[in-house]
């Protein structure tokens, strides 16, 4: 199709030489998927049977690309491949790719024209513009159709789609992950509570500072770490009322956060808790693969970030000294003056698009489909998150207790939780410790104060252009005004300048696309 | 006129004779010579195509036959970006600063060493001072920001101790580029001496001794016999280098650069990738690489011609 | 290289013990993190955490080897690294030297045209989707060839080595020729003898080039039983990375990275083994070859 043919038995014959020295060992691989007859498809999907029996011919042939963690990864023999297979009734192919190389795989891979059945994407670029271009099959109207995709959450769902529409079936991820880390021995030290409100929380950053939180009598603390990655400031801004990057104004017209009062409101209360000191005076510098050792070390007591850094924090405090009750608690944002709000992630990480090239029908489609539908299956769940009871896991109590595994059954599971998609009745899990319980509460309930932004699903051109110069120009001026290097009146100049890069434009495609999109 | 016509083509037979004649004496060279240029023809030129793609707004999906032709649109956007002035004088004083500093410091490195006459201490010198080499820039960096930082960083200590001030060496945009070039000498010094260390193996030491009876001293001796031997190393290298000119490493400057130095941290390298993350790299970073390249060759055989007219090789 | 030092007059004494002085501060200076890397990979994850430079672990623990090695992986793709490194350095050397012999040649007849060929690739290049499909459409996808082949020959080095070439002594090959040698068996009998400093320091650049080399195993070998130490390693390391900041790539159920201690260990068992190839390779650095053959 592309006609990118090489004049190959020249090349060959020529490569042929060159190769006397070298032993190759050159693995063909290009299987021809989908030829084979579709089956007919069964309405609803049975879940209680461990191998549905119902289905009939031959399995379905499919190939997909995922990403790898892991280097060392399963094959065919793996136990938990065949049951995989067996359960979904195909013959497939894992294509994993180690994580690091995934973007240029994926591209050379769009590039050769051969894609696999199923592959794993996120929205950049070249896949927006294949999208446009008609190589994956537009899924949303049939997810209506099946029990756990069905079940997808509608703002995650607008965030994965393209112009409009749906292409993939997304790979759930917690949307309210944030949360507030305290050193639990330093509040009881100082008989303080977590922050319910900003108040409070600058409160415990300044006692944490200037209280002498672990008693020993020296001026070593000081409130938060902060590094070179912006996450923290990016989650306390919506504390305050800043909208998740886009907000709309009193007309209904969108703009970027930073153009909003409360941004403003939120820098000003970042620079006063940077003069203070509360929190590292290097931040703006600082590099973040050593963000957690100041928490760990005790020199700092609060962590702005995911929540389940909580449960990373403990146990590195717990390899230095154990204690008993966990050092770390965590909690929800505290209320600020525009209610209580927090930043969401965007609830997914990758979408199974389905290629045109390799299912021709809406038959064949609707095969697939069903074989994402039923890894969704609490079967399929326990099977591709833990592996196989009885040999890899135990299930006591309604709680999934991990083996303990040695290099070859723990090769066995590897990588296979790159499949699942989270959609549908959730599974069993780990027993939870106290402070995974703390975790999953402030999960839960930040589901209800989360704050969408607009624009996300929104495919800006202007950005593709020059977005990464514009987020560079308000990002070093916020964080210069934090460090104190501008004022006020040098942060609206770095906003005028941002319009005048073609932030402007960038403000009015947005609004375009925004009522565009509200129109559909 | 008939004459003529003969005696040319005459002359053009005999020379196609006398071609065909010294391809025959040199056969074994052009034998010796055909397992490269085949390597070059298949690896290097059949891919070569791939530079169309800087004139069209490529996506893998359709192909360079699919994807639209957008003409010089890409070099447009490039120079006529606002920023092109900021990120090609971060860029040039850059590489001055490297070609400055840090080129000339391999070559110092190895006349120090050639100068070393306990030969067990010159090893291990070698060994050592080439081990940063394999010390990938993340962990560089890493060790920068803790050595440097002013939140208890050692050599920031020392620095308050000496002088009762602080510095900020990773925040001041003032010591941005010589962090830069620190950190190269640094990592590369060592590796840069291998090189000039084997050219200084085939200066013949009876030259040394007939100095020496002769009465030169050793400045005399480095002056007339060590440089000349690695000199014509030396232009190669620095020819080499002209070609890769703009060409400052992503990585390093990547995580060097943050928002307090960001002005002078930009360069073209590093200002491709963001725009890459963005809006799919290809077109764009491939116009920028070929604006890169273009500016290299001038500057090779700029600089070949002129090595060629003081009396050196040069690389052709 | 033994001159006497008797003639050594007081200011070059000065240099001496400045020269000494400055190349220990040196060698101190780049090998002191490298001495931290390797305590630290043997120190615990409290200890690295705690203290920020150390030239001793405080209580070893061998448990960064014992997680890297928990799997006959590793060895495996050390034993690739290997295979890639010896036959890929073989291969660039025989096709960089045979070339860059022909070309020191001056009266080569095309000698300019090739040259311009090989500066003109030095700086223009296709990019990685076009080298990607010529791999393919030669059928190497998931071969060793993948990896070697397209970095047979470096430029650089190329252009260096012909340079070299082209300053040994005119008059040896000559002889050569008058003894009734083709231009082969000048090259093979007398080029090459001559040039082992040369050969040594560049089969050193290509070696140590295909042992970190990663980007291109990853993009040709799909199969992860020939990945090279290198991918495996750095697999590891990547996986520690995105813990940093990264949060909607991570899953919920994400394993616990590994700790400090692990990637420095990923890094001692990357490097040591090439830097144990330069010690041998020093000694063909260490006197003039030429002598014996030309004053013969």
């Amino acid at each position: 199709m592309k006609g990118k043919k090489w004049p190959r038995p020249f090349v060959a014959l020529l490569i042929a030489a060159m190769m006397v020295i070298l032993a190759a060992c050159s693995g063909g691989s290009g299987s021809d998927a989908g030829s084979n007859p579709p089956s007919g498809h069964t309405g609803g999907t049975d879940t209680d049977s461990q191998a549905p029996s119902e289905q009939k011919g031959e399995p379905l042939k499919l190939s997909i690309m995922v990403p790898a963690f892991s280097t060392e990864l399963p094959d065919k023999s793996s136990p938990v491949w065949q049951r995989l297979e067996e359960y979904t009734h195909t013959d497939l192919e894992i294509i994993w790719t180690p994580n690091s190389s995934y973007s240029d795989k994926l591209n050379i891979t769009l590039a050769s024209g051969e894609l696999p059945t199923i592959i794993n994407v996120g929205k950049e670029p070249s896949v927006i513009s294949a999208v446009r271009n008609g190589a994956f099959w537009e899924v949303g109207p049939y997810l209506k159709d099946y029990p756990n995709l069905s079940q997808a959450n509608e703002i995650v769902l607008n965030n994965t789609s393209i112009d409009g529409k749906i292409y993939g079936v997304y790979r759930a991820r917690t949307l309210g992950r944030m949360g507030v880390t305290y050193n639990m021995v330093w509040l009881e030290n100082l008989g303080l509570e977590p922050a319910k409100t900003i108040d409070e929380f600058y409160d415990i950053l300044w006692q944490f500072t200037y209280n002498d939180p672990d008693r020993n009598g020296k001026d070593d603390t000081y409130g938060m770490t902060v590094t070179k990655y912006t996450g923290p400031w990016d989650i306390m801004q919506v504390w305050f009322g800043a909208p998740n990057k886009w907000g709309e104004d009193e007309n209904g017209k969108l703009i970027p956060d930073f153009m909003t009062p409360e941004y403003r409101e939120a820098l000003k209360f970042f620079r006063k808790i940077y003069e203070e000191g509360l929190v590292n005076e290097d931040f703006a510098v600082m590099d973040p693969a050593v963000w957690n050792d100041p928490f760990i070390n005790g020199e700092s007591g609060v962590f702005v970030d995911v929540a389940d850094n909580a449960r990373r924090l403990n146990n590195s405090m717990q390899d230095k000294e154990p204690r008993d009750k966990p050092y770390t608690g965590v909690f929800q944002a505290p209320v600020g003056p525009k209610g209580h709000r927090d930043l969401p992630t965007s609830g997914w990480s990758g979408m199974f698009v389905i290629s045109k090239s390799k299912v021709k029908t809406e038959e064949e489609l609707r095969r697939v489909l069903e074989f994402l539908d039923r890894l969704n299956d609490v079967e399929m769940k326990l099977l591709l998150g833990y592996g196989i009871e009885g040999r890899h896991y135990d299930l006591v109590d309604g709680y999934v207790v991990p083996r303990d595994l040695d290099a070859s059954l723990k090769k066995e599971i590897e990588g296979f939780n790159q499949l699942l998609m989270f959609l549908g009745e959730p599974e069993p899990g780990y027993e939870e410790t106290e402070i995974n319980q703390m975790i999953n509460e402030v999960w839960e309930a930040n589901e209800a104060i989360v704050v969408g932004n607009p624009a996300e699903p929104l495919v800006s051109e202007v950005y593709g252009r020059v977005g990464q110069q514009l987020d560079n120009i308000i990002g070093d001026a916020r964080i210069q005004y934090i460090v104190g290097q501008i004022n006020d009146e040098e942060f609206d100049a770095a906003i005028d300048l941002w319009m005048r890069s073609g932030g402007e434009e960038y403000i009015q495609e947005i609004n375009e696309l925004y009522e565009a999109a509200k129109a559909h | 006129m008939e004459t003529t016509i003969h005696t040319t083509d005459h002359m053009k037979s005999e020379q196609r004779r006398s071609r065909w004649a010294k391809f025959k004496k040199d056969l074994w060279l052009y034998i010796l010579l055909f397992p490269g240029l085949v390597y070059f023809i298949i690896f290097k030129y059949l891919p070569m195509w791939g530079v169309v793609i800087a004139f069209q707004d490529y996506s893998p999906f359709l192909g360079v036959f699919g994807s639209k032709w957008v003409g010089f649109e890409h070099f447009r956007n490039f120079f006529n970006n606002p920023d092109f002035f900021r990120l090609l004088r971060n860029t040039l004083i850059l590489a001055v600063y490297d070609l400055v500093f840090f080129f000339p410091a391999p070559i110092i490195a190895a006349l120090m060493l050639n100068e070393i006459r306990v030969g067990i201490f010159k090893r291990i010198v070698q060994t050592a001072i080439y081990v940063p080499h394999f010390i990938s820039m993340v962990i560089v960096a890493s060790m920068t920001y803790v050595f440097l930082t002013t939140n208890g960083g050692v050599i920031n200590e020392l620095v308050y101790m000496i002088t009762g001030q602080k510095i900020n060496f990773l925040g001041d945009p003032a010591w941005f580029r010589p962090l830069i070039i620190m950190q190269i000498m640094w990592k590369e010094t060592g590796w840069g001496t291998i090189i000039f260390l084997a050219a200084l193996s085939s200066v013949d030491v009876e030259q040394y001794e007939a100095a020496i009876v002769d009465g030169a001293t050793r400045w005399q001796r480095l002056w007339y016999i060590t440089l000349p031997a690695i000199s014509s190393t030396i232009v190669i290298l620095l020819i080499l280098r002209l070609g890769n000119f703009l060409d400052t490493g992503f990585e390093q400057i990547f995580l060097m650069t943050n928002s307090l130095n960001r002005s002078v941290a930009d360069v073209f390298d590093t200002y491709v990738y963001f725009v890459g993350i963005t809006q799919g790299a290809f077109s764009y970073s491939t116009a920028v690489g070929l604006f890169k390249s273009v500016v290299g060759i001038i500057l090779i055989y700029g600089s070949n011609y002129f090595a060629k007219k003081l009396g050196h090789e040069g690389i052709i | 290289m033994n001159i006497s030092s008797k003639y050594d007059s007081f200011g070059e004494r000065v240099f001496d013990v400045f020269n000494y002085l400055f190349l220990t501060l040196f060698a101190l200076i780049t090998v002191m993190p490298f001495v931290y890397i390797i305590a630290g990979s043997f120190a615990t994850e409290v200890e690295l955490i705690e203290r920020k430079f150390f030239l001793f672990p405080r209580d070893p623990s061998f448990n960064a080897y014992k997680y890297i090695f928990s799997s006959d992986t590793i060895f495996r793709s050390i034993l690739n690294s290997v295979y890639i490194t010896v036959v890929g350095t073989m291969t660039n050397l025989a096709f960089t030297l045979t070339m860059a012999y022909s070309l020191s040649r001056k009266d080569l007849m095309g000698r300019n045209f090739f040259m311009n060929l090989i500066i003109f690739s030095m700086l223009f290049s296709g990019g990685m989707i076009p080298g990607y499909l010529v791999v393919k459409g030669l059928g190497l996808l998931n071969s060793y060839a993948a990896v070697i082949l397209p970095g047979a020959i470096s430029a650089f080095n190329l252009i260096i080595i012909k340079n070299f070439f082209q300053n040994l002594p005119a008059g040896l090959e000559e002889a050569a020729r008058i003894d009734g040698c083709s231009d082969f068996g000048v090259f093979w009998r007398i080029v090459l003898p001559l040039s082992k400093p040369i050969i040594a320091t560049f089969g050193l650049f290509y070696a140590v080039g295909h042992w970190n080399n990663f980007f291109s195993a990853l993009l040709y070998l799909n199969d992860n039983k020939k990945w090279p130490l290198q991918v495996m390693l750095r697999e590891i390391v990547i996986l520690s990375q995105f813990a940093a900041g990264d949060m909607s790539a991570m899953d919920p159920e994400f394993v616990e990275p590994p700790d400090q201690a692990v990637k420095m260990a990923v890094i001692v068992v990357g490097t040591v083994p090439i830097l144990c190839v330069y010690p041998f390779l020093q000694k063909h650095f260490a006197k003039g070859v030429l002598l014996g053959s030309i004053k013969g």
